[in-house]
């Protein structure tokens, strides 16, 4: 048992914040208000690149793929120190699930191909998996891909496509055999977003951004583009993100906002004294320092787990339904810690904490992404407990 | 980086677990409910014959150099089996206070201690139930003979077995005067009264009427108890969640089983989401309460420092040993109800758990006065 970092990650640590100071100015992280302005989009394509070249993207990737092989541990360093500065590396879906689905099962002839692109930011990617009627139940998804000689026809209809008009290609889900049962007709495509028979209409979300729905009329996908192998794409995206590298590190990004809560009850006075002193909102504030801490404990174990070799506890879903539950949770009690000015946002001069708490609460309700906490729920009790399906 | 235990530890917690369900099950547990002595001597000179009731003394001292991360694998199997015992008290609160002192006087009480032969507890709260060194206001006042101490002290474990009581007493008015002094509960002077309580647990109020202490019973340094008294509550408190984590995870084992075999609406409750959801909160409370209780552990035992993490993880194992019983009632439903289920023993004790060394609200002050700084 040890919580400690060894002194050649906490080096690592050093050199990461090192780069940020040179890279990242302030007014250029992503921000509370992160939406379609072209000066952000051009710093997050500049910046992310850069991190490319220093080889960060696939830092833990096998060396002969574009890596630079390196710990779970340190990659986990990297996005802390990231998310500490809210730094726009963007590229999640290439980097964390088109990466992680090619090591997981790409062939040697496709990771040679795409993931030295991927580690350097050659292309943007959109996320295809979710559709209208496929959520929660992913594996019931429609959109179809039929072959036609050596290529692929993609015919259907994806939806929540973040950032999809930024994006150049799509990592695609879609039905290659309905005879099949759903978990094991589903395959995985680079999908080129400018070819003929896409197209998109917008959607926006209440936290400012842009999502859309995506369709596919007769889109002619070459069959080199399939990636690993056709019926197995549904374990693919199962395994991918880790596969890819993707630790997330919401315990800092928590960290960092109720630092500046507190700062905010330690200046503040109502009803005649400091907020800090109120028992209430110190009992609050102790409620949201425990989020923060176990949060921070469920991803040390679970990197803990990975890199000694151990299978996940519970399914590998106690620490995920904990964040996703927490998150609206952290918001409220942080805008009821707030008060009133809590509903006021980044450009009101009297809006607390750089309207923070509003713009958490309105993502707050972003936790759904990745399963809902209903379904995560669920795979706790039955894979992980053992419980009856 | 490694949150988790070792092979060693998953090694004496199955020698715990074995010797517990051994020499004491459930029905054992049941039949030292309002017993006179409650607990069971045997256990407890065979706990003295492994070196558990020294485990993380000085090796000068009796023990043996474990680890608070050691003792706190066993406290899960403590918890995990419902062991009534003056274990918490005696080894760790009184005898953890006892080794740091350097007077040169207790010697003998301790290596009584350690051979299992005498059981001394720590008389600390006072009616008006607060904790902490700020709740200490007996009075003990210097005479010709020595201290005078009149006062009540209450929810004192094991008091009607106690060699010794160790009490915390106020010799100035200042944050630093607590000084803590042995006394013999056969001294003149001195009531033990059995309180009615939820668990029928010994827990006594014990009564101090003109009661002179020599100077030669005093612990510590005058004025300086806390400074011996405190580190030795941090830990006892990190073993008191420790064995709410074991407590958690035998109602999580007790719940999963139960909604797995009985059926109604033609299929097992466990197939119910509703049913499914409270067996994940019982995983959830009792997974986070054993993660920052680990972490208080390890940083006591790599002599960081640990206020915080000892209060984080007191303040949620209190608030998580109350949701975790409630859902495991909620899953077994009118069977939980019933004195011949097992669900509310651990029910009754958690109310004892809850409140023991500090309730929520105490470690949240402690938690947000850390956040403050």
């Amino acid at each position: 048992m040890d919580f400690n970092f060894t002194a050649d990650e906490n080096a690592f640590r050093k050199e990461v914040q090192a780069f940020l100071d040179a890279e990242l100015p302030s007014d250029k992280a992503f921000n509370h208000e992160f939406n379609e302005d072209a000066d952000l989009w051009a710093f997050a394509f500049e910046f992310t690149k850069k991190v490319g070249a220093k080889g960060w993207i696939g830092l833990t990737w096998p060396v002969e793929y574009g890596g630079l092989g390196r710990t779970q541990t340190e990659r986990l360093i990297l996005a802390e120190e990231f998310t500490a500065r809210d730094a726009p590396m963007v590229n999640m879906i290439g980097w964390g699930l088109a990466a992680g689905a090619l090591l997981v099962g790409g062939s040697d002839e496709q990771k040679k191909r795409f993931l030295p692109g991927i580690a350097a930011f050659d292309r943007f990617w959109a996320e295809g998996l979710t559709e209208p009627d496929s959520g929660s139940d992913l594996a019931s998804l429609s959109t179809r891909a039929e072959r036609d000689g050596d290529d692929w026809m993609v015919t259907g209809q994806k939806t929540y496509t973040t950032w999809g008009h930024h994006a150049d290609v799509m990592f695609l889900a879609a039905r290659t055999d309905p005879d099949a049962p759903p978990h094991r007709g589903i395959s995985v495509f680079c999908l080129d977003l400018k070819a003929p028979g896409v197209s998109m209409s917008p959607l926006y979300n209440m936290a400012g951004g842009r999502q859309n729905h995506t369709f596919f009329d007769g889109v002619r996908v070459p069959g080199d583009m399939l990636i690993g192998e056709e019926g197995k794409g549904w374990s693919y995206i199962m395994n991918a993100f880790y596969a890819g590298g993707g630790v997330g590190a919401r315990h800092i990004e928590m960290r960092v906002m109720l630092d500046a809560v507190v700062e905010y009850c330690k200046a503040t006075t109502r009803g005649g004294g400091l907020l800090i002193k109120d028992p209430m909102v110190r009992s609050q504030l102790a409620e949201l320092e425990l989020m923060v801490e176990t949060e921070r404990l469920l991803t040390y174990e679970s990197l803990s787990n990975a890199t000694n070799g151990r299978p996940p506890q519970f399914g590998g879903a106690l620490g995920v339904v904990v964040s996703k539950e927490n998150k609206p949770l952290f918001a409220q009690i942080m805008s009821q810690i707030v008060g009133p000015l809590a509903q006021l946002r980044q450009g009101s001069r009297w809006a607390p904490v750089d309207g923070g708490p509003e713009a958490w609460y309105r993502w707050s309700y972003a936790n759904h992404a990745g399963g809902t906490s209903q379904v995560k729920r669920m795979v706790l009790a039955t894979r992980g407990l053992g419980l009856p399906r | 980086m490694d949150t988790t235990l070792d092979d060693s530890h998953d090694e004496l917690g199955r020698i715990a677990r074995q010797l517990f369900d051994a020499r004491c099950p459930l029905t054992s547990v049941r039949q030292l409910e309002g017993d006179s002595l409650g607990y069971l001597p045997a256990l407890w000179a065979e706990m003295a014959g492994l070196d558990w009731l020294s485990l993380t003394y000085p090796e000068a001292l009796g023990g043996s150099g474990g680890t608070l991360v050691d003792l706190s694998v066993i406290y899960q199997e403590f918890g995990r089996a419902l062991v009534p015992s003056p274990h918490l008290a005696s080894a760790v609160i009184a005898g953890e206070t006892l080794v740091q002192d350097h007077s040169g006087n207790h010697g003998d009480l301790l290596a009584s201690m350690v051979a299992g032969d005498a059981i001394v507890v720590p008389a600390l709260m006072e009616p008006d139930a607060g904790f902490g060194p700020d709740a200490v206001t007996m009075a003990a006042r210097t005479t010709p003979a020595g201290y005078r101490i009149d006062g009540t002290k209450v929810l004192v474990p094991y008091a009607h077995v106690a060699e010794r009581l160790l009490v915390a007493t106020r010799t100035q008015a200042s944050p630093d005067g607590i000084t803590l002094v042995l006394v013999d509960p056969a001294t003149e002077g001195v009531a033990v009264t059995a309180m009615a309580n939820i668990a029928d647990a010994p827990l006594f109020e014990v009564t101090f009427d003109q009661v002179v202490v020599p100077p030669e019973h005093v612990v510590g340094e005058i004025g300086r108890g806390w400074s011996l008294l405190g580190p030795a509550l941090d830990r006892a408190t990190v073993l008191r969640c420790a064995e709410i984590v074991g407590a958690g995870k035998a109602l999580l084992d007790l719940s999963v089983a139960y909604a797995q075999e009985r059926k109604q609406f033609g299929r097992p409750i466990g197939q119910f989401q509703a049913v499914q959801f409270l067996c994940t909160d019982i995983a959830i409370a009792s997974h986070l309460t054993e993660l920052l209780c680990h972490q208080a552990a390890w940083r006591l035992d790599t002599g960081l420092p640990a206020r915080r993490e000892v209060a984080l993880a007191k303040s949620y194992a209190s608030r998580a040993v109350q949701r975790i019983v409630h859902c495991a009632h909620e899953v077994h439903a009118g069977v939980a109800f019933m004195v011949e289920a097992d669900v509310q023993l651990y029910t009754r004790r958690a109310k004892h758990w809850e409140y023991d060394l500090g309730e929520a609200r105490y470690h949240d002050d402690v938690i947000a006065a850390g956040m403050e700084v």
